[in-house]
């Protein structure tokens, strides 16, 4: 065989080839598990082949449509609003002109990203408690009264999807001031000497700009749709929001860590990642039809 | 996701170490034939095995030397690894660190103790005199993978009732006996200035601990039930219960139903606590502990008083018996019924059915029930915690550490209720303070404990171990049955629409499987019975 001609480069890249292959390829052969009776006398390949079962069993479970409704409804509000704050954080940012300003913009944005869930979540509590929260006597001094933020069914969502905003949108929004910068300043000047005011300069030569890094990470992150912050999901249930809270990743942990069924955890799973990889294909193809930009 | 990741890490893990353990098998010899390896899942409060007095004793007795894992948070996440990989230790130390559920599935990982019983004689005195352990340690299919404990001293119950006796005597009032009466008592802490600070409006009239989307469990109004005569255990669980000898479920018994009513009565009356569906439990505790002098809810279960609403205001609380629905009703009144799970604590060690030297494990699992160990392992090392006075005596100190509780103390010191034990029933301790208060405070409920038949009216469910295939299907209905009752409790109880919605609730519950599921409990309940009749 013929060393490639770029052999350096391949070398770098093969530890990376080597990780994704032993911890994502090798180990889907325990997908089998999601056909087959899990016993543990007989290993992970040694069950009863089941067929289809255990997937009939969970489109026929009464939980079914309350999951994907719910799962569908957290992911997407998520996904539509966290897409869009970003971009916004990153053009404002970008119009501070004060370089000091921005830093402390930028600095004062990003850095609830590194705060834990589990420490998100007892702020929330706090800040949300019906009785004595912060946040709910200010809701009550505008008028909004016996609202409980953290329990009712209709607030739930509102309160999961803006403290997620609050919390990653400046951290998410560096990858667009990264393409902010590389803007030709000729075409300010340009746009200026045109006559062009701040919003026509945003409108017609940032967001432009923009519009490949926002394609690519939308497709991303049409992969994960069916995906939702499981910790914080699970952190932020209670009875009262349950109706509205239990999603397919808190099902299975209940049912398959807490329950031990392990074959039914397996093929709600997969049947999971199968709808995520569905997207992710379909939302390239538009992608590709609609501007030319896509993954492949 | 994140579930499904570890998922597959566990399969991945399970596909690693499966290659690995071809290869490992002799290379552990290593560590001399007299070393264990033991995993201990511990309170997140407990301290280092090593800094244990009682640990020194057990590797002389057994004549081993231990290698501690010690585990004090995330054991259920880790156990579901470390199962999939069969990676067990030698043994394995937790009060139900290993539960039914996971021997049901992997089982076979762990030695079957059942012939060798001749080698751990305080294991088979243990079961002969209470055969029931026996019962509950016996897999359906025969095998004794685990041992279970016997404490002791336990109150019958863990849930007390308390009332704020120094706001009663404010308000002139007198102890609330059924519930109509509570609920007059309740509105005048409301609307009163109950605690006399000067603030009418700081007062919680009501509250009780945050009931979980699992189930209920202890210091929950469940225990109304009791008023109605539905006899309860473990605080309610997933709402079976038995009584006269038939299975049913609370979660659609018409006298649940009635304890809601009355709650969602006191709830839109402002008398409960708008925090209760939402607060966690360390917020529960807290508020109860009220500011300085000045406390801030009049009614509510807890373990002990000064558990509840801490020492400076334990005073001001007594302890009261369960209530009437109405007075002068024919039906007797009941309570929770909680020693079994207290005092008959299930699968608190297993031994890995690949270990090397199985006779220093088979010696280190019959040290634990010795009679001087057990109590060290449950109240803490002689000289620091415990004295003994005698053969047959010994008395629990209190706390060294004069800021600590007695309760804190234990947990800090040693494993304590996570460790293996057997309390003799012919040695006499002085008991912990909190113990004795606990026992003392559960004497206003003795009456109604009296009223349940522990044959007909308490589930054996610590005593009957089950099949896999039943126990898979007892999850997925359950499951399915929590997700609409849990929130219907909290819905109906803060918003009301019970007198709509409970027939076409009902009708709901048993569609999702509840009638299969309690046949399956009355046909354990009925062997059993017939088996202990």
């Amino acid at each position: 065989m013929r060393l490639p001609r770029h052999w350096q480069l391949w070398a770098m890249l093969a530890p990376a080839i080597a990780f994704v292959g032993v911890f994502a390829y090798i180990p889907m052969y325990g997908i089998q598990l999601a056909f087959r009776k899990f016993t543990f006398q007989n290993g992970l390949t040694g069950g009863e082949w089941v067929g289809l079962k255990y997937f009939e069993q969970f489109f026929e479970s009464p939980l079914f449509w309350t999951l994907m409704r719910n799962t569908v409804t957290i992911s997407l509000a998520t996904l539509v609003v966290g897409f869009v704050a970003p971009i916004l954080l990153a053009l404002i940012v970008n119009q501070v002109v004060h370089a000091g300003r921005k830093r402390f913009m930028q600095t004062a944005t990003y850095l609830p990203h590194f705060i834990s869930t589990v420490v998100i979540v007892g702020m929330l509590q706090v800040f949300l408690s019906p009785s004595s929260g912060l946040l709910t006597r200010l809701a009550g001094l505008a008028g909004v009264t016996d609202v409980n933020f953290l329990g009712d069914t209709s607030t739930f969502v509102p309160v999961y999807v803006i403290s997620d905003i609050w919390q990653h949108c400046g951290w998410n929004s560096i990858i667009y001031l990264a393409a902010l910068s590389r803007v030709d300043t000729q075409l300010y000047e340009a746009a200026k000497i045109d006559g062009a005011s701040r919003l026509k300069l945003v409108r017609h030569v940032d967001v432009p700009a923009l519009v490949p890094t926002m394609v690519v990470l939308l497709i991303l992150s049409m992969g994960g749709v069916l995906s939702t912050g499981f910790e914080k999901v699970l952190l932020m249930q209670n009875t009262l929001n349950l109706p509205v809270s239990e999603v397919i990743s808190t099902y299975v942990y209940k049912i398959g860590i807490l329950s031990s069924q392990f074959s039914y955890s397996t093929a709600i799973g997969l049947f999971n990642t199968l709808i995520n990889f569905v997207f992710l294909v379909v939302t390239n193809q538009i992608a590709k039809r609609v501007s030319g930009t896509s993954l492949w | 996701m994140a579930s499904r990741t570890r998922l597959w890490c566990a399969v991945t893990l399970a596909s690693v170490l499966a290659l690995s353990a071809c290869s490992g098998a002799d290379e552990s010899e290593g560590g001399g034939g007299n070393t264990l390896r033991i995993l201990v899942s511990k309170h997140p409060l407990t301290g280092p095995m090593k800094d244990m007095g009682w640990v020194a004793e057990l590797e002389k007795k057994a004549n081993v030397k231990i290698t501690w894992e010690e585990v004090s948070a995330d054991w259920d996440q880790k156990k579901a690894a470390m199962l999939a990989a069969g990676d067990v230790p030698d043994l394995i130390v937790g009060t139900n660190a290993i539960n039914s559920t996971d021997l049901a599935t992997f089982g076979t990982l762990f030695e079957d103790l059942k012939d060798d019983l001749d080698k751990l004689p305080n294991v088979k005195a243990l079961f002969q005199a209470k055969p029931q352990l026996q019962a509950m340690a016996t897999q359906p299919g025969g095998e004794i993978y685990t041992v279970p404990g016997y404490k002791r001293f336990w109150p019958e119950t863990v849930t007390h009732q308390y009332i704020n006796k120094d706001w009663l005597k404010n308000l002139g009032l007198k102890t609330p006996t059924t519930w109509d009466e509570l609920y007059d008592v309740l509105v005048a802490f409301k609307e009163k200035d109950a605690n006399g600070n000067g603030d009418a409006n700081d007062e919680i009239p009501m509250d009780w601990s945050p009931v979980g989307t699992t189930g209920f469990g202890y210091f929950q109004p469940s225990v109304l039930l009791g008023s109605l005569g539905l006899p309860i255990a473990a605080g309610g669980g997933q709402g079976y219960f038995v009584e006269d000898g038939k299975v049913g479920n609370f979660l659609v018994d018409e006298r649940y139903r009635q304890v809601l009513e009355f709650l969602h009565k006191c709830y839109a009356a402002g008398l409960v606590s708008k925090d209760v569906m939402t607060q966690d439990y360390s917020a529960y505790q807290s508020v109860a502990r009220g500011k300085g002098d000045v406390a801030k809810v009049g009614f509510s279960w807890g373990w002990t008083a000064s558990d509840r609403f801490g020492a400076q205001l334990a005073g001001q609380y007594e302890a009261t018996a369960p209530l009437l629905a109405e007075a002068g009703q024919s039906t007797p009144v009941t309570w929770t019924y909680d020693s079994y799970a207290e005092n008959f604590p299930a699968n608190q060690i297993a031994m890995s059915a690949a270990t090397e030297n199985k006779e220093a494990a088979l010696r280190v699992i019959d040290a634990f029930y010795d009679q001087d160990l057990s109590i060290q392992v449950l109240f803490g090392e002689f000289g620091q915690n415990i004295t003994k006075v005698s053969d047959k005596e010994y008395k629990v100190l209190p706390p060294a550490d004069g800021k600590s509780d007695p309760s804190t103390w234990k947990w800090t010191t040693t494993i304590a209720d996570n460790g293996p034990t057997w309390i003799r029933d012919d040695i006499e301790v002085d008991l912990p303070t909190d113990l004795q208060e606990a026992v003392v405070q559960a004497e206003p409920l003795m009456p109604a404990l009296k009223n349940m038949d522990l044959k007909q009216d308490v589930y054996p469910g610590q005593f009957i171990q089950m099949t896999a295939e039943d126990l898979n299907t007892l999850a997925l209905s359950n499951q399915t049955i929590l997700n609409i009752t849990q929130p219907k409790f909290a819905q109906w109880i803060t918003k009301g629409g019970i007198a709509e919605q409970w027939d076409a609730y009902v009708k709901q519950v048993n569609d999702s499987g509840l009638p299969a599921n309690v046949s399956i409990f009355q046909r354990y309940y009925d062997k059993y019975a017939a088996q202990h009749s």
